[in-house]
């Protein structure tokens, strides 16, 4: 790995990769594992090899949202981006085949969130 | 936003009944006008809208209805779907109440990559301050902002770091408080798991400022995931050149060393954090001498807490006007806080300074579980106290809420309801204290027990009046001559009970009762024989067949055998059982 210095610092972070268009976020903190992310994790992670998907399986922190975990972000091109909470094995192959495959939304398991973003507001 | 057909969102906000009623009546308008396949209409099981009856969202054009009749959808999806305009008297402005500052990256970012930090502006605060390569700037800059310590007693971050800054000696340490011991508090256990980077940025910029080179985390045992996560992050930061010799390729060198706690609560108070890590007993000592002159090893020493170095990178980066201009004049930024109890929403949330208790539960929160009565939020765990309803409308600041008595704290939020007994959580905070209390102090050690004694007394029964006043006189002793935080606001959550709810207590003392059905001495479950309706429901949910009887003759309830778990009241439809 490059070391970073003050001279290399915005080349190396600002390497132009290739925007990841289609990705799906599986919330793995404590209180989500404990809610069982793990299983949706390995499900979509199963479920993505096997339909040949290009989609990138990204685990994150928790945002928040306790009451509704474990919780799935999914972003793919032509869609919203969306949440999904309560998320069970069953579901999660729910997404990949009706989200993800057959680009409709899921009835009765979408979480919106609203947060104003302090960082650039 | 990529381009997508259109879709409507839906949810009855209320009850959650009307719901499928009125996707069935979308989906027949659209059906009307031939646009089944052009527009999606979905379910939603949250809307980010509470108690505003149905609410539709449009998408992609990011439109929200509120308040929705069945009359009103064709006129949304001849106006909003087919001439794309806007159907003014239904819509609103979701105005959000979060702000993210500390959980910028938290579910979004993967905390075990370095690369992802990087890309979310990661470590270029760092870069700023060192190619500024001003100490007395970074100060500065933190002055401006108005940052106070998020660990609970809320110093100006700025002067602490002056302090340790204006010592003139080679070693100094920066410590990070990842102790995080309130019963319902789990702000930190997130920023750390989630986020792990951006507090080890603040711990750079830290030690750059105050002139360390060594500094710890501080981090409960509890907290495997956390303590893996950070120190995946600290081996990323060394292999990148962010830590160890020559950050940044500059002559500033800076090393993390990870210490955990064994998980008592005590051990999140400084002096007792020192001495835990210094392999003593963590007892507290007085102060002063303040850790910043006299800590670590004799030597000056920052200790932060975790949401307060989550904030630098940020300020540094942007600077202290922005970061000031968030918030409340008094109290700038936000808060983290971890949001339980009897509230439908439990979550972690991040407001603004200045919004008030009520915003966070109904806005936020969505409002009370099972539409029972709201009675209380708990803020600021052992050390805090309970705010009644009435006061709802105060906004959250460290003045507001101490003004009430109790404190901010670390960020427990705890909502209590119609179910939960006064002198049952005051119990219940004070037993926590006893427990933790370390004992180098009487005033703490003898009068946490003294008052457990007293308040059981009342929970069962045996208290006179003279006992509430032996409370007061006892916690006044307490606040004046504890060694520490522990002792001096242990009595923190009797004060503030007794204070908006002396009723309750009286109801306990006097006549021996709890209305809330949690002191078990002190209630039986009746049935009410006027309202009773010879359901007979509550025989069926009785878990110890202690309700005989049977629906032409009525029930009662045998006492002998009940062992007052509340089922049959809760599932009463009538209120014709009583506690
Ligand atoms: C009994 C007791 C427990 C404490 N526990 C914590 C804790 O878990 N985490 C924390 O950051 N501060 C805790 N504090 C406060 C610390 O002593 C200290 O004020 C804080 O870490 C300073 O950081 P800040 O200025 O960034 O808030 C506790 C204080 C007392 C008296």
């Amino acid at each position: 790995m490059t070391k970073l210095t003050l001279k290399n610092f915005d080349q190396e972070t600002s390497k132009e990769e290739k925007e990841i268009k289609n990705w799906v976020k599986v919330g793995m903190s404590t209180c989500g594992i404990a809610a069982g992310a793990d299983v949706v994790m390995e499900t979509i992670k199963k479920a993505v090899k096997e339909n040949g998907l290009d989609i990138k399986v990204i685990k994150t922190g928790c945002v928040g949202k306790c009451y509704a975990e474990p919780l799935v972000e999914v972003k793919v091109e032509n869609m919203p981006q969306v949440m999904y909470g309560k998320v069970d094995a069953d579901i999660a192959n729910l997404i990949i085949q009706q989200h993800i495959i057959g680009k409709k939304l899921l009835n009765d398991c979408i979480y919106l969130v609203a947060v104003k973003d302090g960082k650039n507001g | 936003m990529g381009k997508y057909k259109k879709i409507i969102m839906i949810k009855d906000t209320n009850t959650g009944n009307r719901t499928s009623r009125i996707y069935d009546l979308f989906l027949n308008s659209l059906r009307e006008r031939g646009l089944e396949d052009d527009v999606q209409v979905v379910r939603v099981a949250d809307i980010n809208f509470y108690n505003k009856g149905v609410v539709a969202r449009i998408l992609p054009d990011n439109i929200t209805y509120v308040k929705i009749e069945e009359s009103d959808i064709d006129r949304i999806v001849r106006i909003s779907i087919v001439k794309d305009d806007t159907v003014k008297d239904l819509l609103v402005d979701p105005k959000d109440k979060q702000m993210r500052i500390v959980l910028r990256n938290c579910g979004i970012i993967d905390p075990e990559s370095i690369d992802d930090y990087l890309k979310f502006d990661g470590y270029k605060g760092l870069k700023k301050v060192l190619e500024e390569n001003n100490r007395d700037k970074v100060i500065e800059e933190l002055k401006i902002s108005g940052l106070c310590g998020r660990g609970g007693g809320g110093f100006p971050t700025w002067m602490k770091w002056n302090f340790a800054k204006s010592q003139q000696t080679d070693t100094k340490f920066i410590i990070c408080n990842g102790d995080e011991g309130d019963p319902g508090a789990y702000m930190d256990r997130s920023v750390l798991e989630g986020d792990p980077h951006s507090v080890i940025e603040g711990m750079i910029i830290a030690a750059f400022a105050i002139g360390a080179k060594k500094g710890y985390l501080y981090i409960r045992a509890e907290y495997p995931l956390a303590i893996s996560r950070v120190e995946m992050a600290i081996e990323q930061a060394h292999q990148k050149g962010l830590l160890g010799k020559n950050i940044l390729g500059t002559d500033f060198s800076f090393d993390l060393g990870i210490r955990l706690g064994a998980g008592a609560f005590v051990c999140g108070e400084e002096t007792a954090l020192i001495a835990s890590i210094e392999g003593k007993r963590g007892c507290p000592s007085p102060r002063p001498p303040y850790p910043t002159i006299n800590g670590l090893w004799g030597k000056p020493t920052v200790i932060n807490n975790v949401e307060t170095l989550a904030n630098i990178a940020q300020i540094l980066l942007n600077g202290g006007k922005r970061f000031s201009n968030i918030g409340t004049e008094k109290c700038a930024g936000t808060k983290v806080f971890a949001l339980t109890g009897k509230v439908k929403n439990s979550s972690l949330i991040e407001i603004p300074m200045g919004i008030t208790l009520k915003e966070i539960i109904y806005d936020i929160g969505g409002g009370v579980l099972n539409n029972k009565k709201i009675k209380a939020v708990q803020t600021g765990g052992p050390s805090g106290g309970v705010i009644p309803e009435e006061f709802f409308d105060t906004c959250i600041d460290y003045e507001g809420l101490q003004k009430l008595g109790s404190i901010m704290g670390s960020g427990g939020m705890i909502v209590m309801d119609e179910d939960d007994c006064m002198v049952d959580i005051a119990k219940f905070y004070l037993k926590f204290c006893v427990d933790e209390s370390c004992g180098k102090c009487a005033p703490c050690r003898i009068g946490g027990k003294q008052m457990l004694d007293l308040l059981t007394d009342i929970s069962e029964g045996r208290a006179s009046c003279d006992h509430v006043d032996q409370l007061k006189r006892i916690s006044k002793a307490m606040q004046k001559a504890s060694l520490c935080g522990l002792g001096q606001t242990a009595s923190n959550p009797v004060l503030t009970t007794l204070k908006y709810f002396e009723e309750e207590y009286k109801e306990h003392i006097v006549d021996r009762r709890c209305k809330s059905g949690k002191c078990e001495l002190l209630f039986i479950y009746e049935i009410i024989e006027d309202k009773c309706k010879h359901c007979g429901l509550c025989q069926k949910k009785c878990p110890v067949d202690a309700i005989d009887g049977d629906r032409d003759n009525g029930f009662m309830i045998n006492q002998e055998k009940c062992v007052k778990c509340g089922q049959c009241f809760d599932v009463c439809k009538f209120e014709a059982i009583s506690r």
